[in-house]
């Protein structure tokens, strides 16, 4: 059973130089009580996808297509004071920069206060009460509540951000990029506390990251984006074990320590193809180490590759080749 | 005028040192307010270097009527453009020598603040310790006084004269562009440029004022842009207080005049509204101009 | 606390810049040739007032010693006495004071309320019609001198429609009970309206600007579109965070703005014969009154210094990052 369904759903962008489409029809499904990871390349589309689906999006973008099933109601459908008074309660965000999602004149038990009493109907008692919980639960000191965020630590603000999006014990929680913004070893233990949590509430999660090791560590399900689009998703050790998408394979082999430090660190080169005029073809062609003349002719669909993963890549069949062939670092490397 | 070099330098980019200035003229151009803004003055420029020839009258002259009686206070629009004050004196003659005065303040009292301003400032910045101490700290005195009452005491010891207002301004109103350029210096100095020259082991002097001056010369345009309409505000202010310069005819002098003049019960309208409407022009010229550096428009309090 | 040593170590700073100030005062009017000192105590006066006060001022001493009785005096909130009023200057100026402030308060409270709101709504309607035609014209209001706005006001309002009287801070011939009650009667605020207004219309600008600016760039943090996504309405997440991050800047605008005002309603007061401290000192200087003028300009400036002072400690009280310094 799935807590949200993204089917074919299409993000575009009003720029200075035309329109850019930055999400092409994304499709996939966020299981109940599952991690679900979307990663990709920074200006993939994962985080225009996030905000789509909470529905707080910039002036410019507009969703053109597609529809976001929230436990059998399509959230595109409602309007705007529907999906307002959804939000927080159904669908929680965590954010990149806490430093930066906080206000920094309010204390943080206010801003907690805020959201327990302004969206979750308690009163001020209540929700000094439920705030001293929260606080508790993600591991911060609820003395630190009269605090502004200022005084706050990175891990410590992140932490704040957690509790703040569980304020309401919402049924899918969005984490767009959570740890990126703090060092190593806080991001293990933010990313710990937060694992734990979701097992024992059994949230639902989406949490994007361009951090594949993080995907790999915390996420149950994993959707891989280039380029706006889906191109490979399905069980996280099933999809990061046995890629059948170029990209994919490329991606897991510039992130080593996922095999334990084995080959060597050797970046996808190349950029992203122009959004403004995709291609018609395989948007990953002019990166692609195996590309074909004919996959520049039409846009692969996703098929079904293995047990429950999926894949939009011509070359599927020969993935098992490929697969030898990518782990070698001169495939990457333009002659 | 350097009207036809402004493309090759604007096309230069990151050419040299001129570059900066390139931008500056760019920038203006791209802006329909800034482009009013020049024009203004450059109307008012022409205005003020021609009052010679453009003046009807001599703006301090009793004028009469053929039958020898004075030619106070005729209507506008007849034999005088904008009438004449009480005392038969041309007011659109007047308006115009006033031009001339209210720019030539303008201009040189902008000029010294913004060169106090900017020297300070790179000084300041550049130096740091114990010289940018001693700097900001005069400039925290600076902004201690109160500007038009100093302007007046100054007024009641020097001759009257409309350079009071400059030597004002020159003491007192540096400090707010000192301090925004000492900030551009202080992040200046850190680029790789600047290292650059400092390993080719330029004098710091020649570090200061080839490689880091040139830099900040726009913001400092951006002040002078400002500046000069506070100028002629300041000194309008001032000689309609009658602290001005005796003879000399600006416009704060003819509102001075018109106020002593019941100018104002009386109804004169077209004796007090000129002067305020071509301050008014000049002084928007400026924020024009310096609006398409976001001056203006996005004042900072506190840097 | 690191709070409290900051505030301590611009206590000394404005400390340091009165006395600066004073400094220079003291020196300009005992210096500078021509003097309305010995201008004034030469001529008309007997032998004997002349020596009382040369006494007075201590010019039989030397400069330094001068200088630390004008300091002492200073210290002890002496600031001799009138030429003109044969009164105490600290009396002359107090009464003088009041009007200015109640001009300066009057004034920048209209000003500010008007441009707060104001500029809160160009903000949003940043992009439109509004915002192009408004703009222009609240720059045109910054450039008009505010002498020439009260002028026109005056011919206006007060000569051509008779709606306002012309000058002054009271009409003739009336009296009160107190000076509270002077300032605090429908007599003073009809005198008061039209000054204040052609101050308060220059003033707008800059509070409007600014809270036009400050909107537009928290309106972009990341704070605000979290709000959006926590689902408060647009109130809390205007009024509530937005509004509260813009209006820093405009309260220490506010604070400074007092003391700019002090000095610089000099000419407003000239216009409209308001009784205050800018014009006495006009006045006074005028009619070489110099311990009236010396005072006014040092009341003018201990407001200013103060009010500097004090926008800094404002904006320290009202931004927490500065506030609560410190304690990670």
């Amino acid at each position: 059973m799935s807590v949200l369904s993204v089917q074919d759903l299409e993000v575009y962008y009003k720029t200075d130089r035309g329109v850019a489409q930055a999400v092409r029809g994304a499709s996939f499904e966020v299981p109940e009580g599952q991690v679900v990871g979307v990663v990709g390349e920074s200006g993939c589309g994962k985080t225009t996808l996030a905000r789509a689906i909470i529905g707080v999006m910039p002036k410019t973008a507009r969703i053109a297509g597609g529809r976001l099933m929230f436990q059998g109601v399509d959230l595109l459908g409602l309007s705007p004071r529907e999906m307002a008074s959804r939000r927080w309660r159904d669908i929680a965000f965590i954010p990149q920069s806490a430093m930066n999602s906080l206000d920094p004149v309010y204390r943080v038990g206010t801003q907690m206060a805020e959201v327990l009493v302004e969206r979750g109907g308690m009163d001020k008692r209540a929700a000094r009460r439920r705030a001293a919980e929260l606080f508790d639960m993600v591991g911060l000191d609820p003395g630190r509540l009269r605090d502004f965020p200022h005084q706050y630590s990175g891990g410590m603000r992140q932490r704040a951000a957690i509790a703040l999006a569980l304020a309401l014990e919402p049924r899918l929680v969005i984490a767009d990029e959570p740890v990126t913004a703090l060092d190593v070893i806080i991001q293990r233990q933010v990313l710990d506390t937060f694992k734990e949590l979701q097992g024992r509430l059994g949230l639902s999660v989406i949490l994007i990251t361009h951090d594949i090791s993080v995907v790999a560590y915390a996420s149950d399900r994993v959707v891989v984006m280039y380029a706006g689009e889906v191109i490979e998703s399905g069980a996280t050790a099933e999809v990061l074990g046995r890629p059948f998408h170029p990209y994919t394979m490329g991606l897991c082999k510039a992130f080593p320590e996922l095999h334990g430090g084995g080959g060597t660190l050797v970046p996808i080169e190349g950029s992203p193809p122009d959004l403004i005029a995709p291609p018609e073809g395989c948007s990953f062609a002019d990166r692609c180490p195996f590309v074909e003349p004919e996959c520049r002719t039409a846009r692969p669909p996703l098929v079904d590759v293995a047990s429950g993963s999926l894949a939009a890549c011509r070359r599927t069949s020969e993935a098992e080749e490929l697969r030898v062939l990518a782990g070698e670092a001169g495939t990457w490397l333009r002659s | 005028m350097p009207v036809t070099a402004e493309p090759s330098a604007v096309r230069g980019g990151g050419r040299g040192r001129f570059a900066a200035v390139g931008r500056a003229f760019a920038l203006v151009r791209r802006d329909p307010f800034a482009t009013a803004g020049v024009l203004i003055y450059t109307v008012f420029l022409t205005i003020a270097i021609f009052a010679d020839q453009l003046a009807t009258h001599d703006p301090n002259q009793i004028l009469y009527r053929p039958n020898g009686r004075v030619a106070s206070n005729l209507p506008p629009f007849a034999q005088h453009i904008l009438g004449t004050t009480n005392l038969g004196r041309d007011i659109y003659s007047q308006l115009v020598y006033g031009a001339r005065s209210a720019l030539i303040v303008g201009i040189t009292a902008a000029f010294a603040v913004v060169m106090i301003g900017t020297l300070v400032g790179l000084v300041a910045g550049f130096f740091r310790g114990f010289v940018d101490m001693v700097m900001m700290r005069i400039a925290d005195v600076a902004l201690g006084i109160p500007f038009l009452p100093f302007v007046i005491v100054l007024s009641s010891f020097l001759e009257p004269s409309m350079w009071n207002v400059v030597i004002g301004m020159a003491l007192v109103v540096w400090p707010s562009t000192s301090r925004v350029i000492r900030s551009q210096v202080l992040s200046l100095r850190e680029r790789t440029f600047v290292e650059a020259a400092r390993v080719t082991g330029s004098s710091p002097f020649r570090i200061l004022f080839v490689h880091i001056a040139p830099n900040v010369l726009p913001l400092s345009f951006v002040y002078g842009s400002i500046a000069v309409g506070w100028a002629i505000l300041t000194e309008a202010s001032v000689s309609f207080l009658g602290f001005g310069g005796g003879d000399t005819v600006s416009w704060g002098s003819m509102l001075q005049n018109a106020y002593a003049s019941q100018a104002l019960s009386r109804g004169w309208y077209h004796w007090f509204v000129p002067p305020g409407v071509c301050i008014i022009l000049v002084v928007v010229a400026g924020f024009f101009v310096s609006r398409g550096f976001e001056e203006v428009l996005f004042p900072r309090l506190r840097d | 606390m690191q709070g409290s040593s900051r505030l301590v170590s611009r206590l000394v700073l404005t400390l340091f810049v009165l006395w600066t100030v004073a400094t220079i005062l003291f020196l300009i009017f005992r210096l500078m040739p021509g003097s309305p000192l010995a201008a004034f105590v030469s001529p008309t006066f007997t032998p004997e007032q002349q020596d009382s006060l040369r006494r007075q001022f201590g010019l039989d001493r030397t400069l330094f010693d001068q200088y630390l009785l004008f300091i002492g005096n200073l210290l002890q909130g002496n600031l001799g006495e009138s030429f003109f009023y044969k009164r105490p200057v600290g009396e002359v100026v107090m009464t003088a004071f009041a009007n200015t402030i109640a001009l300066t308060l009057g004034s920048l409270i209209v000003a500010y309320t008007f441009g707060v709101l104001m500029g809160a709504m160009f903000a949003w309607k940043r992009g439109t019609r509004v915002e192009a035609v408004g703009i222009p014209i609240v720059l045109v209001t910054r450039a008009a001198p505010e002498f020439w706005l009260g002028m026109v006001l005056l011919a206006i309002f007060s000569f051509g429609l008779g709606w306002f009287p012309g000058g002054g801070a009271n009409s003739a011939g009336q009296s009160f009970s107190s000076e509270w009650a002077r300032i605090f009667s429908l007599d003073f605020l009809r005198h008061l309206i039209l000054p204040a207004t052609a101050l308060a219309l220059y003033l707008q600008g800059l509070p409007l600007l600014l809270m036009r600016t400050n909107m537009l760039e928290v309106m972009q943090e990341d704070f605000v579109t979290m709000a959006r996504m926590k689902g408060l309405s647009n109130w809390a997440i205007v009024i509530r965070h937005a509004a509260r991050n813009a209006l820093l800047p405009v309260a220490t605008a506010f604070a400074l703005g007092i003391g700019q005002s002090v000095g610089g309603n000099v000419v407003v007061e000239t216009v409209f014969s308001w009784p205050g401290l800018g014009r006495m000192l006009v006045d006074a200087v005028a009619a070489s009154d110099y311990p009236l003028a010396q005072g006014a300009f040092l009341l003018i400036t201990t407001v200013l210094v103060t009010m500097n002072f004090v926008a800094d400690l404002l904006y320290s009280l009202l931004d927490p990052r500065i506030a609560h310094a410190g304690h990670r």
